[in-house]
C-alpha cells in the first residue's frame, strides 16, 4: 500500500515536471516572437535591450529554464507582459474564486445524480427512466457555455431574478476583503453559474449510476435478497445502491479535474473572476507569463484529482491489489 | 524423424533493476530441465504428466514459441536453432500445433476459411485467392469437415466443439508439417466426439507418415493412439518406452502411481492402490536428489542425495535407482486395449 | 466494411439506435448539401428595399430564423455550419482513434518496457487539463480547422489508449494468438491480423465518443474565440452572438446553433451507446 502511493506520488510529480517543461520549452520554441507583443520593435534596440534583460529573456534558454524552475519552486511565477505586475498577485484570489464555484456544483452534481440514478434504476422500464435518460444524455450533449446564455436570457434578462454575471456587484467591495465571501451579494452572483455547472454536472454521475446500479441489479446476491422476500425498495436503495457507488466515488476526484479544466467556458460565459478566465484572458492578450502560471495551476488540480481518484478506488475496492 | 536432447527451459523469476543491481538472483524456474527423446514419422509418442510438470512448455518449446535455455532438438539431423535463425517461417511449417482449448485458439473474429488459410498467408506462399481457397478446402475435407463449402464462411462461434478441433486440426495440417503436437486435444471435447478426434489424428499420422506427439495428463486415451510413451515428472522424462512395455511393466514408481489411478474400463481388474504423498514441487525448488523421491513410496536413501541415471533396457528406459523388473503381464493389455 | 456493416446492424436493432442513426445521417446530408441548399451565403449580408442592412431582424418568411447584428441569415449560417462541424468531429474521431489503438495495441502486446514507457505517457496526457491545453496550443499555433483537429488529436488519443490496451492484456494471452505464432505469423501479423480485429468493436465506440467530443470542444473553441476567423460554425455563431452584446436581445440568434450541436451530439452518443450495449458484453466475455 504504501510503495503503491509512493508511486503514484511519483507518477504524478513526473506528470507535473513534463508539463512544467513543455510549458516553457512551447512558448520559446514555437514560430513567432512572444516577446513582440510586449516589446515593441519600434522601441529604441536600447530600450529593447533593457525590457528584456528585465524579464530575463536575454539570456540563453537552459539559464532560462533554470531560473524558471528556481522560480516556481518558490512561487514566482514571474511579471505580467500586460500588467507588468507579478503574475503570483493576479493569481491570488482566483483559485479560491474557481473552487468555490466548482466544488459545491460538483458536489450537489454528485448527490442527486446518485439518487436520481437510483431511482431510475429502481424505475426501470418506464416513461420516466427513459425522459430522465434522454433528457440527461441531450444535456451531456449541449454546450456549457450555451446553456449558462440560455440561463441568462431567461433567469437575469426576462425574470430579472439574478445578476447577468460577476462575482459581485461591482463596487461593493472595492478591497476585495474576504468578507465579499460571506455577503449575500456574493450568493445571489454564485446561485445562476453555480446551478448550470451543477445541472451540468449531473449528467455524467447520474447516467453512470443507473447503468452500475442496472448491472448491479442483475447480480446473484440481489437475486438471493428477492429470494429472502425483502422489499424491493429495500434491495435498491440498502443493497444495490450501496455497492453502485464506489464507481461513482471513485470517478469523483478525476471529473471534478476536469471540470476545473472546463473552468475556462463556464467562467467565461458568467465573467467570474476564476482561473479559467484569467486564462482565457491572458491567452488572447498574448500575457505568456500569466498564460503558463495559470495553466499549470490548472494542471496542478488535475492531476490531484487523478491521483486521488487512483487512491480512491484502491482505498474502496478490495480486490485491487498494490503489487 | 525429431530427436530432442538434453532440452531445459528455463524462466527467470526477477528480472527487476532491483535484483540486477544487488546482484540478489532468485533462482530459475526449471519448467523443462534436460528432456530427450526421439520421435520416427508414422509414429505417435504419448506425454504423459500431472499439470504443472513442463509438458505445455516442452511443447511449446518444440514449435518454435519459446527459446531453449540450453540442449538440442534436431529435425532429420538438422538443428532447429540453426532453422530457426536462418528462416524461423519456414521453421514453424516443420512443426504444427494442435492446442488444448478448441474455444480460445480459434480467433472469433476470422471464418473457418480464413483461420485454415492464414498460415500460408503468414507464409507467405504466394497464392492467390482461389488457391488459398481450394488449399483450405482440401484439409478440412481431410480433417473431415464435409463439405466444407458449407464451413468456410461460418465463424468459430457457430461450431460445436468436434467441429472447432476439427478446424484446428486442419489448420495444423495446411503448411504440412513434419511433426504435429497434438496437446491434450481431446480433453475439453465431450466423450461423445473424443474417440472421433483419436481417429483422425491417427488416420493423419498414417496418410500423411508425420511423426505427432500427442501429450496428455490422462492415461486412458493414450494407449488406443501411442506408440510409445514418455512419462514426464517435473521437468524430467523419468520413464520412456513402447507403450506395452510401459503400461505392462512400469519401472518407475511414478509411472506405477500414474497408471494405478487411471480408471480401468475392465470391472474385473483389481490394482493395488498406491497412496501418493503431497502435492507437486514446484520448479524453482526442485528436490536434491531423485526429484520424485519427497513423494516416492519406495525411496532408499540414495534417492535423496544421488540423481538417478536412465536405466535402459532394451528400447524402455527409466530413470530410477530400484527399477522394477517383470515379466509383462498380458491382462494389462487385454485391459488397456479399449477398442 | 464488414465491421461497418455490422455496426449499422446492431445499431439498428435499437429503437433508440435507428432514430438516433436517421437524424446523423440527415446531419450528414447537411454537411455535404448545406451550403446548396442554403438561401443565401454564410458571411452574405442582407439589405432590404431601402437598401439598409437588415440587422437582428425576427424571424421570418425571408429569414426562417431572423438575421444577425450585421444582417445575416441565421438559417443559412446553420446550413453552411453543418459541414465544418461534421469534418472536424469525424476527422478528429478518426485520427484520435487510429492513434489511440496503435499506442494501445504495441503497448499491450509488447508489453515490458515499451508499455511501461508509452503508459506513462499516456498518464501525463492524461494529467492535461483538456480545453486549457488546446488553447495554449492554438494561441501558439495559429486558429484554423486544421491546427483545431491538430490539437484535438493530441488530447483525446490517451482514453482510447488505455481501453485498448487493456483490452489488448486479455487478447494477447489467449491460445489463437500462440496458434498464430506457431504458424510462422510475424509480431506485425500478430498484432494486426489476429489482435487489432478483437479491439475494432472498442474502437468503433472510441470513435463515437470521439466525434461527441470533439463537436462541443470545437463549440468550445469558438466560442471562447479561439475558432478559425475564416469558418462560419456552430460554435462561432454563437461567439458571434455573445461578443455582439446582442444575444439577450435576439434568441432566435443563439438559440438555432446551440440546438444543432445538441442534435448532433445526442444522436451520436445514442448511436454509440446502442453499439456499445450489445458488443461490451461480448468484449467482457473474453477477458
Amino acid at each position: 500500500m504504501k510503495s503503491f502511493v509512493a508511486r503514484r506520488l511519483w507518477h504524478m510529480c513526473l506528470t507535473l515536471f513534463v508539463m512544467i517543461t513543455l510549458m516553457f520549452f512551447l512558448f520559446r520554441m514555437l514560430p513567432g516572437d512572444p516577446t513582440a507583443t510586449v516589446i515593441s520593435p519600434a522601441l529604441y534596440p536600447k530600450a529593447q535591450e533593457a525590457l528584456k534583460a528585465q524579464f530575463g529573456l536575454d539570456r540563453p534558454l537552459w539559464e532560462q529554464y533554470f531560473v524558471y524552475l528556481k522560480n516556481l519552486a518558490s512561487f514566482d511565477f514571474g511579471i505580467s507582459f500586460h500588467t507588468r505586475r507579478p503574475v503570483a498577485d493576479a493569481i491570488e484570489g482566483r483559485l479560491l474564486n474557481t473552487v468555490l464555484l466548482i466544488l459545491p456544483s460538483m458536489f450537489l452534481a454528485y448527490v442527486a445524480g446518485a439518487l436520481l440514478g437510483t431511482i431510475v434504476a429502481w424505475r426501470r422500464g418506464s416513461k420516466f427512466e427513459t425522459a430522465l435518460v434522454f433528457a440527461a444524455t441531450s444535456l451531456q450533449s449541449t454546450p456549457v457555455f450555451w446553456l449558462g446564455m440560455l440561463a441568462i436570457l431567461l433567469f437575469s434578462i426576462r425574470l430579472d431574478l439574478f445578476p447577468i454575471g460577476h462575482i459581485v456587484t461591482p463596487g461593493l467591495f472595492p478591497d476585495n476583503s474576504l468578507k465579499m465571501y460571506v455577503s449575500a451579494d456574493f450568493l445571489h452572483h454564485l446561485a445562476l453559474p453555480f446551478l448550470v455547472n451543477a445541472l451540468y454536472q449531473f449528467c455524467f454521475p447520474f447516467l453512470l449510476m443507473r447503468s452500475t446500479m442496472l448491472s448491479t441489479i442483475g447480480e446473484d446476491y440481489i437475486e438471493l435478497a428477492r429470494m429472502k422476500g425483502l422489499k424491493e425498495s429495500r434491495i435498491i436503495f440498502g443493497h444495490a445502491m450501496r455497492n453502485s457507488l464506489l464507481p461513482l466515488a471513485t470517478t469523483m476526484p478525476m471529473i471534478l479535474g476536469w471540470a476545473v479544466a472546463g473552468s475556462v467556458v463556464i467562467e467565461t460565459v458568467f465573467s467570474w473572476p476564476g482561473l479559467g478566465l484569467l486564462m482565457v484572458e491572458a491567452v488572447s492578450r498574448s500575457d505568456y507569463p500569466m498564460v503558463q502560471a495559470t495553466f499549470l495551476l490548472i494542471a496542478v488540480l488535475t492531476v490531484a484529482g487523478t491521483f486521488i481518484a487512483d487512491l480512491l478506488y484502491g482505498l474502496l475496492d478490495p480486490r485491487i491489489v498494490y503489487e | 524423424m525429431i530427436e530432442v536432447e538434453n532440452l531445459c527451459k528455463h524462466y527467470a523469476t526477477e528480472t527487476g533493476l532491483a535484483s540486477l543491481l544487488t546482484g540478489n538472483r532468485k533462482p530459475p524456474v526449471r519448467a523443462v530441465d534436460g528432456v530427450g527423446f526421439r520421435v520416427t514419422n508414422g509414429e505417435v509418442l504419448g506425454l504423459v504428466g500431472e499439470s504443472g510438470c513442463g509438458k505445455s512448455t516442452l511443447m511449446r518449446t518444440l514449435c518454435g514459441l519459446e527459446k531453449p535455455t540450453s540442449g538440442a532438438i534436431r529435425f532429420a539431423g538438422q538443428d532447429s536453432h540453426s532453422l530457426q535463425s536462418a528462416d524461423r517461417k519456414a521453421f514453424h511449417k516443420l512443426v504444427q500445433m494442435v492446442f488444448q482449448d478448441p474455444y480460445g485458439s480459434l480467433n472469433p473474429q476470422h471464418t473457418v476459411g480464413d483461420i485454415v488459410s492464414r498460415p500460408l498467408i503468414y507464409q507467405k506462399a504466394g497464392l492467390n485467392r482461389d488457391e488459398l481457397k481450394s488449399r483450405a478446402i482440401r484439409v478440412l475435407e481431410e480433417a473431415g469437415l464435409k463439405p466444407a463449402a458449407d464451413f468456410l464462411d461460418k465463424y468459430p462461434h457457430q461450431l460445436s466443439g468436434g467441429q472447432r478441433q476439427r478446424v484446428c486440426i486442419a489448420r495444423a495440417i495446411v503448411l504440412e508439417p513434419e511433426l504435429l503436437i497434438a496437446d491434450e486435444p481431446i480433453s475439453m471435447l465431450d466423450v461423445s466426439i473424443k474417440w472421433g478426434i483419436i481417429r483422425l489424428l491417427k488416420s493423419l499420422v498414417k496418410d500423411r507418415n508425420l511423426a505427432m506427439i500427442y501429450v496428455t495428463h490422462d492415461l486412458a486415451s493414450v494407449t488406443s493412439i501411442c506408440d510409445s510413451l514418455a512419462i514426464m515428472y517435473l521437468g524430467r522424462i523419468v520413464e520412456c518406452g513402447s507403450t506395452r512395455s510401459v503400461i505392462a511393466n512400469p519401472q518407475h514408481p511414478y509411472t506405477r502411481i500414474l497408471l494405478t489411478a487411471t480408471p480401468s474400463v475392465d470391472p474385473d481388474a483389481r490394482r493395488q492402490p498406491v497412496r501418493i504423498v503431497g502435492g507437486i514441487p514446484n520448479a524453482i525448488d526442485i528436490p536434491s536428489g531423485c526429484r520424485f523421491h519427497p513423494r516416492c513410496p519406495e525411496a532408499i536413501g540414495a534417492c535423496r542425495h544421488t540423481d538417478p541415471e536412465p536405466v535402459v533396457s532394451g528400447n524402455h528406459s527409466a530413470a530410477c535407482h530400484l527399477p522394477k523388473r517383470e515379466t509383462p503381464k498380458q491382462e494389462y493389455e487385454q485391459e488397456t486395449v479399449i477398442r | 466494411m464488414k465491421l461497418l456493416k455490422e455496426f449499422l446492424a446492431i445499431v439498428w436493432r435499437s429503437p433508440s439506435g435507428k432514430a438516433s442513426l436517421l437524424v446523423f445521417g440527415l446531419c450528414l446530408f447537411l454537411a455535404a448539401f448545406g451550403p446548396l441548399l442554403a438561401p443565401y451565403g454564410a458571411t452574405e449580408r442582407s439589405y432590404d428595399a431601402a437598401g439598409d442592412l437588415v440587422r437582428l431582424a425576427t424571424p421570418s418568411a425571408d429569414h426562417w430564423l431572423g438575421t444577425t447584428l450585421l444582417g445575416r441569415d441565421v438559417f443559412s449560417q446553420i446550413l453552411w455550419g453543418a459541414r465544418p462541424a461534421i469534418i472536424i468531429g469525424v476527422l478528429t474521431a478518426l485520427g484520435t482513434v487510429l492513434i489511440g489503438v496503435n499506442v494501445g495495441l504495441i503497448a499491450g502486446y509488447f508489453g515490458g518496457r515499451v508499455d511501461s514507457v508509452m503508459m506513462r505517457i499516456t498518464d501525463i496526457f492524461l494529467g492535461l487539463p483538456f480545453l486549457p491545453f488546446i488553447i495554449v496550443l492554438l494561441s501558439l499555433t495559429g486558429r484554423s480547422i486544421w491546427t483545431i483537429i491538430f490539437a484535438m488529436m493530441i488530447v483525446m488519443w490517451r482514453s482510447t489508449a488505455r481501453i485498448v490496451r487493456s483490452q489488448v492484456l486479455s487478447i494477447r494471452e489467449m491460445q489463437f494468438v500462440a496458434a498464430a505464432k506457431s504458424t510462422g505469423a510475424s509480431d506485425l501479423d500478430v498484432l494486426y491480423k489476429e489482435i487489432a480485429p478483437n479491439v475494432m468493436p472498442l474502437a468503433l465506440i472510441g470513435i463515437t465518443f470521439a466525434l461527441a467530443w470533439s463537436v462541443i470542444t470545437e463549440a468550445s473553441i469558438g466560442f471562447l474565440g479561439f475558432g478559425d476567423p475564416d469558418v462560419v460554425s456552430w460554435g462561432s455563431i454563437i461567439y458571434q452572438a455573445y461578443a455582439s452584446q446582442m444575444m439577450y436581445r435576439a434568441p432566435w440568434w443563439v438559440l438555432p446553433p446551440g440546438i444543432a450541436i445538441m442534435v448532433l451530439v445526442t444522436s451520436v452518443y445514442f448511436v454509440g451507446r446502442a453499439y456499445e450495449e450489445v458488443v461490451n458484453p461480448r468484449m467482457r466475455e473474453m477477458r
